[in-house]
């Protein structure tokens, strides 16, 4: 009994340990990568979100008209395939929409899991306080397959600084700067305060719009719906 | 019984004590690589509470070492080390001269790890930090354990 005393502890523990990566996975994931809307995506505006939300980066990085009546506010991570999929589709809408929409994007960098998407958010807030955020982001969602294999990123990202004409020098110290930090961390707080488990996760005036919406008949449909209401 | 005979012993039951309580140290660097793994997996942001480096760390391409997270290799190490040090408290000698090879190993590449975070990502991740501590803390267990199983089977004069 004694000899095999040991090969059981070691068997016991093992068994524990994979139990509790399996709990710790599940329980992280929530089921699903994206978590569904707690209230019904369409209610827009009529109800307040379940956990109160606390602001996130001020001013937020807004594209569309600031009185518009339907507000989408994105959390995305540059290196998230997903996102890279819905960056054409906002960008289309918002064309679509014009002066009715106001989009949002708040980061929410996935990290450890996307190795670059740090970096990436960085460079973005960095070009961002030179008053280039959009022209940097949408440069790194066109691009996100040519460097998000890459070893080193900061060349690829430096050619798309110079690209969008800003301040090379001053934008390279400021991917180190504490605003840029602390706007990354309150974007960050914001996602956890509404729930946000993964990328991307859209809010349609304050409510979650299902991931399988975030296509273009399915937003176009959302905001119509969130239009007509405001009417 | 001989005063040698004692002696001797006491050195087996103190290697003894000294590879269950190094078997229950290893458990700490299990559950700490088992998170940051399941963290990876998940693709969550681990939030660092005490030092504010765990993204740039966690983050860094050092933290993924031939295509696995450097916490994934870490929970198996630890499990290899837990599994050792339980064979070795029950008296498997063998297992204790294994324990120290992968513990040395392991302290080899805590230093490599520290040197990393210290001097080429300047930052400190605090769940890394608690690992250097139990690979050491394991290191040294292991070390006096295997001292005093050689005493205990080696004859005194």
């Amino acid at each position: 009994m004694k000899r095999i005393l040991p090969f059981v502890i070691i068997l016991l523990v093992l068994g524990s340990a994979l139990g509790a990566a399996w709990y710790m996975k599940r329980s992280n994931s929530g089921g699903a990568t994206i978590p569904s809307a707690s209230l019904q995506p369409g209610s827009a505006g009529s109800a307040a979100p379940a956990s109160s939300p606390v602001p996130g980066a001020e001013p937020p990085h807004v594209r569309g008209s600031e009185k518009a009546a339907v507000t989408l506010e994105e959390f995305g991570d540059f290196e998230c395939p997903p996102c890279g999929g819905v960056y054409p589709v906002l960008k289309q809408i918002e064309g679509e929409f014009g002066a009715d929409l106001k989009v949002i994007f708040r980061e929410y960098p996935l990290t450890p899991n996307h190795a670059h998407a740090l970096v990436a958010a960085k460079a973005a807030e960095a070009a961002g306080l030179q008053g280039k955020f959009f022209e940097m982001h949408d440069l790194l969602y066109e691009n996100q397959n040519k460097w998000k294999d890459m070893f080193d990123v900061r060349p690829e990202y430096e050619g798309y600084a110079k690209r969008i004409g800003i301040d090379v020098e001053r934008w390279k110290k400021d991917q180190a700067a504490e605003v840029v930090d602390d706007r990354i961390f309150r974007d960050g707080a914001r996602a956890h305060s509404l729930g946000v488990k993964g990328t991307p996760t859209v809010f349609l005036n304050d409510v979650e719009v299902p991931f399988e919406h975030l296509t273009l008949d399915g937003l176009r449909a959302e905001i119509n719906q969130a239009l007509s209401k405001k009417k | 019984m001989t005063p040698e005979l004692s002696a001797q012993n006491n050195s087996n039951t103190r290697s003894v004590v000294l590879y269950g309580v190094a078997a229950l140290v290893s458990l700490i660097g299990l559950a700490d690589s088992i998170y940051l793994t399941i963290q990876h997996i998940t693709g969550e942001s681990v939030r660092c509470t005490i030092t504010s480096g765990c993204n740039e760390v966690l983050g860094s391409p050092y933290a993924v070492m031939f295509g696995m997270p450097l916490s994934e290799l870490g929970a198996a190490a630890y499990f290899t080390v837990f599994a050792l040090a339980t064979l070795a408290a029950f008296q498997y000698k063998l297992a204790g001269r294994l324990m120290t090879v992968v513990v040395v190993l392991m302290f080899v590449m805590t230093l490599w790890l520290l040197y990393l975070q210290a001097f080429v990502i300047h930052h400190f991740c605090q769940f890394c930090l608690l690992s250097a501590l139990v690979t050491t803390t394991l290191t040294v267990l292991a070390l006096i354990a295997e001292r005093k199983q050689k005493s205990a089977t080696s004859p005194s004069r």
